[in-house]
């Protein structure tokens, strides 16, 4: 097991410098530059030279990106090109936006996700399983974008039950204000990923319904719905969690279309708005940032998976 | 400012409510502004930065200027200058002196109190420091200097009939001279609203100014909220959500109209959606071929897709800027005679590309690639994000066609530097240019803009589409929103909720 950590957490470092270099390098091919962008139109070429040296943009790239991973090794994740402010205080200040998003999308998805899935592979032979499965299907196919529109549409828009856009100003001082700015987004988010989610729930219980397992209990005169509850679950609640760990790539990218869509100052429409910016300094970092935590949480998965499933154990 | 929310069923009822109301409790109501209120406005591009020395931009100007940062004269909604910090200016008739007057018991919003060396301190920064914005403005400023307490001087080596319009601009805002705040991400003004709060990606806040030097502000808070979605803006509004929404999408028009307590009004603006052509590159350095580009397009057809918010101008300067003239018989609807000046040109089969930033929504780039298709031109259209743009065909002039607005006002300038992206290059467009900056006589000035202006016209040197029309939509009881050119400038001391 102190074997497998090692090498894990090799992987894991080798991985996340892999990941440096190439967002570094990849961003520098956009064409385009923040002191043409802080200069404007109306700016002479010196006046731009002069910002480019002032933020220390003709220092060579290798120098540059080794700055910049001597920084993430101090903790330092840079500064905002053209505001100044430190990436990490603001990558916290919009983390309070986004993070209850990914996780209010998360809970939606579950809910729609874990009954229905399991409903809609007991029922497979019947109509109610087949319109659990196709409408899933069609759910999962709809962009992020459309569905958000006819959220908007329905309930801000027709009902007014809801906020059709925005934040509080205040933030989480009034959380009732703030859950209720976030529940469509969150809606748009949870529905699609909830469908993409339930076909796999689906498979995974009928694959456990067709385990020996299962069938040996309900042998011994459980239920074959009960046998399926108490020993099969639990496995496809395993494979599951291991599918939510890629799933969290997904949850990200949703919430950059839905805070576009939804006007919601998080991460991602900061992201979009620094990319059309070129504000790279802060790009690079919040990017890196993102990949780390999807790299972590894939190895604390690889490591729940083998506490857990000991068949993993044996294998290596 | 009360929080309306509508919508097909409470939304009757809401009127239903308003109107058994205004039966009961008409007679008392009185005009007098809610001091406590607070408005929100909805606004589409964020500055990227608040430091309005170094950062261009107009969504900086749009919100700092006249409201946070004061200079000693300012400009109206239509273009007027006007003394602001000045309680008076004169300019001798040289042209050469300018002499201007402050008014008293002025204070920043340290609780400092602004003095003439603020002022000239402020002033010889732009003159001496070419990394501040519009520094080239002062090139002829030979000195700023004091004359007592309450007196500027500033002499030019020659005289510039666009200086005193450039004192309404950045270079002529006035800075405490002891003062340490961080400028890009704070704010210390004489203006009637101190910054209050911003939130990256969301608002900015501003509060009235107790101790404001003039007229003090009708309300106590303006909130702008930046939505860049068109769609997420009226939504907003008609759900009651901000109290103000500009520019108003004019496809979008129908939704806010539907809502009774929301009114949409219409302004002039500077805003020259231009369709720039590259004088400098084969084969638009042939005027036949520009002739016939412009030919080619039906103006009337172009704003009639953009929901009709704008109105056709077939020179280079807009109607609220000094020169202007219609010059749009220059260039009629003529598709055949375009054809034929393709012909006379030599160019069958011409292929050109035009180079769009893709903030902008690509109704008009659809429009122009069937009109140029009539008349045998194939357009291909290269959407690139802002900062490409700035690059490839701002700075780099690597391009055939582009198509971006330029909402400054007074920038015929452009039209006369050769080194300018348009690539024309016209010596006698450039010294009538000259001749009208050294007027001294407004006049004058106008008089011989309008002669370059024609000029650029007939030369085809490039073609405004159109110039827009700034739709604002506001709701009841808001009064005092400027109407015309809200892009540019957003004077909000006379905002009031009523």
């Amino acid at each position: 097991m102190i074997r497998f950590l090692a090498t894990r957490i090799v992987l894991l470092l080798v991985g996340l410098l892999i990941a440096s270099a190439l967002i570094f390098f990849t961003l520098r091919v956009l064409p385009g530059d923040v002191a043409q962008v802080i200069a404007g139109t109306q700016s002479t070429p010196e006046q731009v030279a002069a910002i480019r040296e002032q933020l220390g943009l003709n220092v060579p790239l290798p120098v540059q990106y080794l700055d910049w991973v001597g920084g993430i090794l101090r903790g330092d994740l840079g500064s905002s090109l053209v505001t100044g402010t430190p990436v990490v205080e603001e990558l916290v200040e919009k983390a309070a936006v986004t993070v209850p998003l990914a996780l209010m999308s998360l809970v939606i998805a579950l809910l729609v996700s874990v009954p229905f899935g399991v409903l809609a592979a007991l029922r497979r032979s019947s109509v109610s399983g087949t319109v659990f499965a196709v409408t899933a299907q069609a759910l999962a196919a709809v962009p992020v974008v459309w569905a958000g529109m006819i959220l908007v549409i329905v309930f801000a828009v027709w009902l007014g039950w809801l906020p059709p856009q925005g934040f509080p100003r205040g933030g989480w001082d009034d959380p009732a204000a703030a859950v209720r700015a976030l529940l469509l987004p969150a809606l748009t988010i949870g529905v699609v990923e909830g469908a993409v989610l339930l076909r796999f729930v689906r498979s995974a219980t009928l694959e456990a319904m067709g385990q020996d397992y299962v069938r040996t209990a309900a042998a011994t005169g459980l239920t074959r719905r009960r046998a399926l509850l108490t020993h099969g679950l639990p496995n496809v609640a395993l494979s599951v969690v291991s599918v939510l760990a890629l799933q969290v790539a997904g949850l990200l990218v949703g919430a950059v279309i839905v805070e576009q869509l939804f006007t919601l100052p998080g991460v991602g429409r900061m992201l979009v708005s620094d990319v059309g910016n070129r504000d790279l300094e802060k790009v690079q970092g919040a990017v890196f940032l993102f990949t780390a935590i999807v790299l972590v949480i894939g190895a604390l998965i690889d490591v729940l998976a083998r506490v857990l499933d000991p068949r993993q154990r044996e294998t290596s | 400012m009360s929080r309306f929310r509508r919508n097909a069923v409470v939304g009757l009822a809401l009127v239903a409510a308003l109107a058994l109301t205004s039966c009961t409790s008409g007679t008392d109501t009185t005009n007098t502004p809610d001091a406590d209120a607070s408005v929100t406005v909805g606004l589409v591009l964020e500055p990227t930065d608040l430091d309005i020395r170094h950062t261009s931009g107009a969504a900086l100007e749009q919100v700092l200027i006249d409201n946070v940062y004061e200079g000693l004269v300012s400009r109206t909604a239509s273009g007027e200058i006007e003394d602001n910090l000045a309680s008076s200016h004169e300019v001798s008739d040289d042209g050469l002196t300018y002499t201007f007057t402050l008014n008293d018991g002025i204070t920043f919003h340290s609780g400092n109190e602004a003095t003439v060396d603020d002022v000239v301190w402020s002033l010889n920064g732009v003159k001496d420091d070419e990394t501040l914005i519009d520094h080239a403005n002062f090139a002829n400023v030979s000195s700023i200097a004091a004359d007592g307490d309450d007196t500027v001087v500033i002499t030019l080596t020659a005289p510039d009939s666009n200086f005193l319009w450039n004192l309404t601009g950045r270079g002529g805002l006035v800075f405490e001279q002891a003062d340490d705040t961080d400028l890009s991400t704070g704010a210390n003004g004489t203006g009637p609203f101190t910054l209050g709060e911003w939130k990256q990606g969301a608002s900015i806040s501003l509060d009235r100014f107790d101790d404001y030097w003039g007229d003090a502000a009708q309300v106590s808070e303006v909130v702008f909220e930046y939505i860049p979605d068109a769609t997420a803006g009226v939504n907003a509004i008609v759900a009651g959500d901000i109290d103000v929404l500009t520019p108003v999408d004019a496809n979008l028009r129908s939704q806010v109209d539907a809502v009774d307590e929301l009114t949409i009004t219409e302004g002039r603006t500077t805003d020259k959606y231009t369709l720039a052509f590259n004088n400098a590159r084969a084969p638009l350095d042939d005027v036949r071929v520009r002739e016939a580009l412009r030919l080619a397009i039906d103006h009337e057809a172009i704003i009639a897709a953009i929901g009709g918010a704008g109105v056709e101008q077939g020179g280079p300067i807009p109607e609220l800027d000094p020169g202007y003239e219609d010059l749009t018989d220059v260039r009629p609807f003529d598709p055949e005679r375009a054809k034929q000046l393709l012909a006379e040109a030599g160019q069958s089969d011409l292929e050109l590309t035009l180079t769009i930033p893709n903030i902008y929504a690509n109704t008009v780039s659809n429009v122009l690639v069937s009109q140029f298709k009539d008349v045998g031109v194939t357009l291909d259209v290269d959407s690139v994000e802002f900062s490409a743009w700035l690059e490839d065909v701002y700075t780099n002039k690597d391009y055939d066609l582009s198509f971006v607005d330029h909402l400054e006002a007074r920038d015929f300038g452009n039209w006369a530097n050769p080194d300018y992206y348009f690539g024309y290059d016209n010596p006698e467009v450039q010294s009538l240019f000259q001749e009208s900056v050294a007027a001294t006589s407004d006049d004058e000035a106008a008089d011989l803009l309008a002669q370059a202006a024609r000029i650029v016209a007939e030369d085809h040197a490039g073609d405004v589409l159109y110039n827009a029309t700034a739709l604002t939509a506001v709701a009841d009881g808001i009064t005092g929103f400027p109407t015309d050119s809200p892009n540019a400038r957003l004077d909000l001391g006379e905002l009031a909720v009523g």
